[in-house]
């Protein structure tokens, strides 16, 4: 079973080309696992969004990438960098081998996506 | 290879919380969704098939009779059978949606349940588990 949970936050960022940039960005976090048996759910889905919370929005809602976090010191973001963060980020942050992929989108035309 | 996805909506109520526990420990796993009254959801579904046609599967027709019917405009637990001990999570919902329509659609082959339950969530079932 796959249970996908939707987050949308803005932050801007400084792309290669020195242009700064910045987007509403939307973030499909999709996990894989088994239902348990007993509560009929793979995920407390208030868990899930506690730890998108804590590991995306409180990080990079409503900041630089470049200037308000430390990921992006010495290398210029891009859409592709940013969603390999977010990937590794909510992968240390869940139990082992539940997140199966993220879609994260800067606008409408574009979606990057990282899975295992 | 050839996918269609057909896609459904039902709007549909329901209380997630076992009947065999308490409400302190249903309102413990499943928070504000324990609520005894019932919540309801715009539920849309997207049903994915290969190896036949509209032509060959008079899908809607199929939905409509198994899934609409039953799901539609119902409190869940309490006027479908199926749910009467279960607990309709999404994840519930959209493996009795595969059960119930998997040997219905034949010859075409259900490849994919995806329940929609709001904006933000959403679950997809493809027939198994995944190996942990």
């Amino acid at each position: 079973m796959l249970i996908t949970r939707r987050l949308e936050f803005s932050a801007s960022y400084r792309d290669p080309s020195g242009a700064t940039r910045g987007h509403n960005w939307e973030l499909e976090v999709t996990l894989s696992g088994p239902v348990d048996a007993e509560t009929g759910m793979v995920i407390d889905l208030k868990d899930l969004k506690e730890v998108m919370e804590r590991e995306i929005e409180a990080r990079f809602d409503h900041r630089s990438l470049n200037d308000d976090t430390p990921f992006f010191r010495d290398r210029a973001p891009t859409p592709e960098g940013f969603a390999a963060l977010v990937f590794e980020l909510l992968d240390k942050a869940l139990p082992s081998g539940l997140l199966h992929r993220i879609r994260l989108s800067p606008t409408r035309e574009l979606t990057i996506e990282v899975g295992r | 290879m050839i996918r269609s996805i057909r896609r459904y909506e039902f709007s549909a109520a329901h209380v997630l919380a076992r009947p065999d526990w308490s409400d302190a420990r249903n309102r413990a796993v499943y928070g504000k969704c324990a609520n005894p009254s019932g919540h309801g959801h715009n539920y849309r579904l997207e049903l994915t098939l290969e190896g036949a046609s509209g032509a060959d599967v008079p899908l809607d027709a199929i939905v409509e009779k198994r899934v609409l019917r039953e799901l539609d405009a119902r409190l869940l637990n309490r006027e479908v059978p199926a749910f009467a001990r279960l607990v309709p999570t999404a994840e519930n919902i959209a493996r009795h949606i595969w059960d119930t329509l998997f040997d219905a659609l034949a010859p075409a082959r259900l490849v994919g349940v995806r329940l929609v339950e709001t904006s933000n969530n959403s679950v997809e079932y493809f027939g198994s588990e995944p190996q942990r």
